[in-house]
């Protein structure tokens, strides 16, 4: 095991504070549960899949690939970098899945136990596309290959006569090939033609499919009637090209999977209380009146009243506000709430299905879809289709009567003019965007959204999160304390689960030699450290354990030492640095900037500095923060929302783009269009200016196909289109096309670096 | 000339054999990992010394 840290560089995370609470693996021996994440069982072996959100490097493979050793009862583990996800084959008799659960969050990979880490159909239809993909490639490529070797010696004799049997042999191999190019590789762009005609929409798939037909079509009819060599290596290239565009959009959908639904961030199961006895059970087993026990650090599955004295619960996922809020015994608790510190009681008030955080998602998911890419690109396609069908059209009209030379005219025009440069310029420059951009840690959901972004002219934040840091800064005012006195502050602290006293203690380790702890959940604690008696808590709590107060009353947190208060840490939240150069670099851009959050105003006046007073919105529920998206957007605004909480969610639907800001890999980010961790909303001015750039990128590339094109043309209509000539300028059109797009979308990224 | 069509017709056997071999190993899932193993293969018996050597 010692070649663990030779594998690679600075292997491995921080173990501290990471170990959880094997209890929580207990659901794992449920069957329903285990089922969820099993791939394969007979009766002695099992084989499951988990996803490691920890993995990364290569010590980690290699420490993960020899589970054997920790766990004689595992027969052998794969692992898949890439997906983070890890297969394990064990010995039913020998080892369970919640024993291989807890071995591999002892080594510091915790698995995930939510739906999102069980979601295998999606990536199950994922590696299967990719596969299809290559299938097809490999098809194409061959039959380009050697039908592109066989029409060499045909253009090289060039009127010489070739023997009359080797010209046949020729004839039939070519067409031998193509047939399997036409109907398996070529049958993504047939099929979408044909089902986007049939309801009556003309996408550009549309002119693709025709073009391909025509180049497969009249080339069999040149071969078989003899009159030219046929243009089958062109028609084989060109669709090995198209794959390779494929391919592009496919890797990029494949590094980012974005279809989550509210149930991927629920737990698999919770612990229920009846009769005395606790069990644990899949969510879907809580009814109305079942009282659940939910630990520090599990997710509230289902929206419940509290019976517990008192607890936190820490909505930043739903409301985007940072600090966990105090819940005392009655009140009300919603799905969605993260448990802080001490274990809560509580009683469902209804089922998971029809909690206030699922329906906040699907009135989300009801909303009309905007105008998107998709669109954009029908519409183009029908101008397409219909100009290229008249030029096609007129041209083989001029012609006429020679009927033979206007057919030929008519299809070379098609040949000629089908859109596979266009149909290749936008998923390769966008792909290339989309990889170059997951390198940095922004994740971008399509295509079509790099495309949308640099429209954006009006940028909403909302602040939580997004702007602020996620731990509000506990800021001490008071008798100046001295280095060990700092020290035995944070030591007790650091043994409270309260909010505040996470923030006092957050900088340090734990502390070992601390006696006598006593606490009071709300209202604070009491210890001793290396000979100090510390106390940290409210007014009152310092009125219980002090014998004189000599301070005034605020909502402070007080410190006292050896029974004197000596000081108060004050709560502020703060600033990300870089946030005041990134908005002004915005307004440089004429992009106007809005502040519309859900919290109170109390760092109004911090915020007044970046915001004018006018801009800024406090207290705006989901709802208010829609209403404002929808004024901007009616006002003519193209916006884009930044934002952190499910409770932006509905906001970020109704915006044109919405990114949400992510602190740390493991935080769950509310679906959105982008996902970019909040150390890099800096870089939001070079998002823009890069999509912006991407969009010429594109252009350049349409501009260049479309004056080759039309030099093309001019040789069609003249009925000079050689299938030599074409043997030529398809392949040199599309390499030069893919090589714009790759270099363009890599070279203007630098901007990020 | 029918050498000629005899080497044709080997050479394009010959590709065709490359061919569905691609196409077992794609199906087999040979393609679905190309990530991990890259990294995979630096373990050999000895990883101590394989990465001293860089």
């Amino acid at each position: 095991m010692c070649d663990y840290y030779a594998v690679d560089a600075g292997p491995g995370v921080s173990q501290r504070g990471t170990r959880r609470d094997p209890s929580v693996y207990e659901m794992l021996d449920i069957s329903a549960v285990a089922a969820e994440f099993t791939d394969y069982s007979s009766g002695t072996r099992t084989r499951v899949r988990l996803t490691l959100p920890g993995m990364h490097c290569a010590s980690c493979v290699w420490l993960l690939e020899q589970l054997q050793q920790f766990d004689r009862g595992i027969l052998s583990s794969r692992v898949d970098l890439i997906r983070r996800t890890i297969e394990v084959e064990y010995d039913n008799s020998m080892t369970s899945l919640k024993a291989v659960a807890i071995l591999l969050s002892s080594l510091g990979y915790e698995p995930l136990l939510n739906r999102e880490g069980t979601e295998r159909q999606r990536d199950a239809d994922q590696r299967e596309a990719t596969r299809r993909i290559y299938l097809r490639l490999g098809v194409a490529g061959f039959a380009a290959g050697n039908i592109m070797m066989i029409s060499v010696a045909r253009y090289l004799a060039n009127g010489n006569n070739i023997d009359l049997s080797l010209e046949r042999l020729f004839a039939t191999l070519s067409i031998a090939l193509s047939v399997p190019v036409y109907f398996y590789s070529a049958a993504p762009w047939l099929r979408s033609a044909l089902i986007s005609v049939r309801r009556g929409v003309v996408s550009l798939d549309v002119p693709v499919a025709l073009g391909i037909s025509t180049l497969f079509i009249r080339s069999i009819i040149d071969l078989v009637s003899g009159r030219s060599e046929g243009f089958l290596d062109s028609f084989a290239g060109l669709v090995f090209f198209l794959l390779i565009g494929k391919l592009f959009q496919q890797k990029a959908f494949e590094a980012v999977s974005f279809d989550r639904t509210v149930r991927s961030f629920f737990p698999l199961s919770v612990r229920r209380e009846r009769r005395g006895r606790e069990d644990v059970v899949p969510i879907d087993a809580i009814h109305t009146g079942d009282v659940m026990i939910v630990r520090n650090g599990e997710v509230i599955p289902a929206d419940s009243v509290l019976m517990s004295d008192a607890g936190y619960v820490d909505y930043a996922f739903v409301t985007g506000e940072s600090v966990p809020v105090e819940c005392t015994s009655g009140s009300m608790i919603f799905a969605g709430g993260k448990v802080v510190g001490t274990a809560l009681r509580l009683t469902a008030t209804r089922p998971v299905s029809q909690s206030y955080l699922a329906s906040l998602w699907e009135r989300t998911s009801s909303r009309t879809p905007r105008t998107s890419y998709g669109k954009l690109s029908d519409r183009f396609g029908l101008w397409f289709t219909i100009g290229t069908l008249m030029t096609a059209i007129v041209g083989a009209g001029l012609w006429l009567p020679d009927v033979t030379l206007a057919m030929n005219v008519f299809t070379s025009v098609l040949i000629i003019a089908c859109p596979c440069a266009l149909t290749l310029a936008t998923p390769i420059t966008l792909g290339t965007a989309m990889g170059v951009l997951g390198r940095y840690g922004i994740y971008v959901k399509n295509v079509g959204v790099l495309l949308e972004l640099k429209r954006v002219n009006t940028i909403v934040f909302d602040k939580t999160g997004t702007l602020a840091t996620p731990l509000p800064d506990a800021v001490y005012t008071g008798r100046p304390l001295d280095a060990l006195e700092q020290k035995a502050v944070r030591a007790i602290a650091s043994n409270s689960a309260h909010p505040v006293s996470q923030s006092i203690a957050s900088t340090t380790a734990p502390f070992e030699s601390i006696e006598c702890i006593s606490e009071r959940i709300g209202k604070g604690i009491l210890g001793r450290y290396a000979g100090y008696e510390v106390a940290i808590g409210s007014w009152q709590y310092m009125n219980e354990v002090c014998s004189k107060v000599e301070v005034e009353e605020t909502c402070d947190t007080f410190v006292s030492i050896d029974g004197t208060v000596v000081g108060a840490y004050k709560m502020r939240s703060c600033i990300h640095p870089d946030v005041a150069s990134m908005i002004s670099s915005l307004r440089e851009e004429k992009i106007t900037t809005k502040l519309v959050t859900g919290d109170t105003d109390r760092d109004a006046e911090m915020l007044s500095s970046i915001f004018p007073s006018s801009d800024m919105t406090f207290r705006a529920i989901p709802s208010e923060k829609v209403g404002s998206v929808d004024r901007l957007r009616n006002a003519g605004a193209t916006v884009l929302m930044v934002g952190d909480g499910l409770n932006d969610i509905s906001a970020m639907a109704a915006a044109d783009v919405s990114i949400a800001v992510t602190n740390g890999t493991s935080t769950l980010a509310p679906a959105s269009d982008v996902v970019m961790p909040a150390d890099r909303l800096r870089d939001l001015p070079c998002l823009l200016g890069y999509s912006n750039d991407l969009g010429r990128v594109i252009s350049a590339s349409l501009w260049f196909t479309m004056a080759y094109n039309i030099a093309g043309l001019a040789l069609a209509l003249s009925g000079l289109l050689t299938p030599v000539l074409t043997a030529i300028m398809m392949p040199v059109s599309s390499l030069l096309v893919i090589g714009i797009s790759v270099f363009g979308a890599r070279i203007l990224s630098q901007r990020f670096a | 000339m029918s050498v000629m069509i005899l080497l044709v017709i080997c050479s394009i056997l010959v590709a065709g054999g490359f061919l569905v071999a691609f196409l077992f190993a794609t199906k087999g899932g040979q393609y679905d990992d190309l990530g991990t193993p890259p990294v995979r293969m630096l373990f050999e018996d000895d990883v101590a010394k394989s990465n001293d050597n860089q």
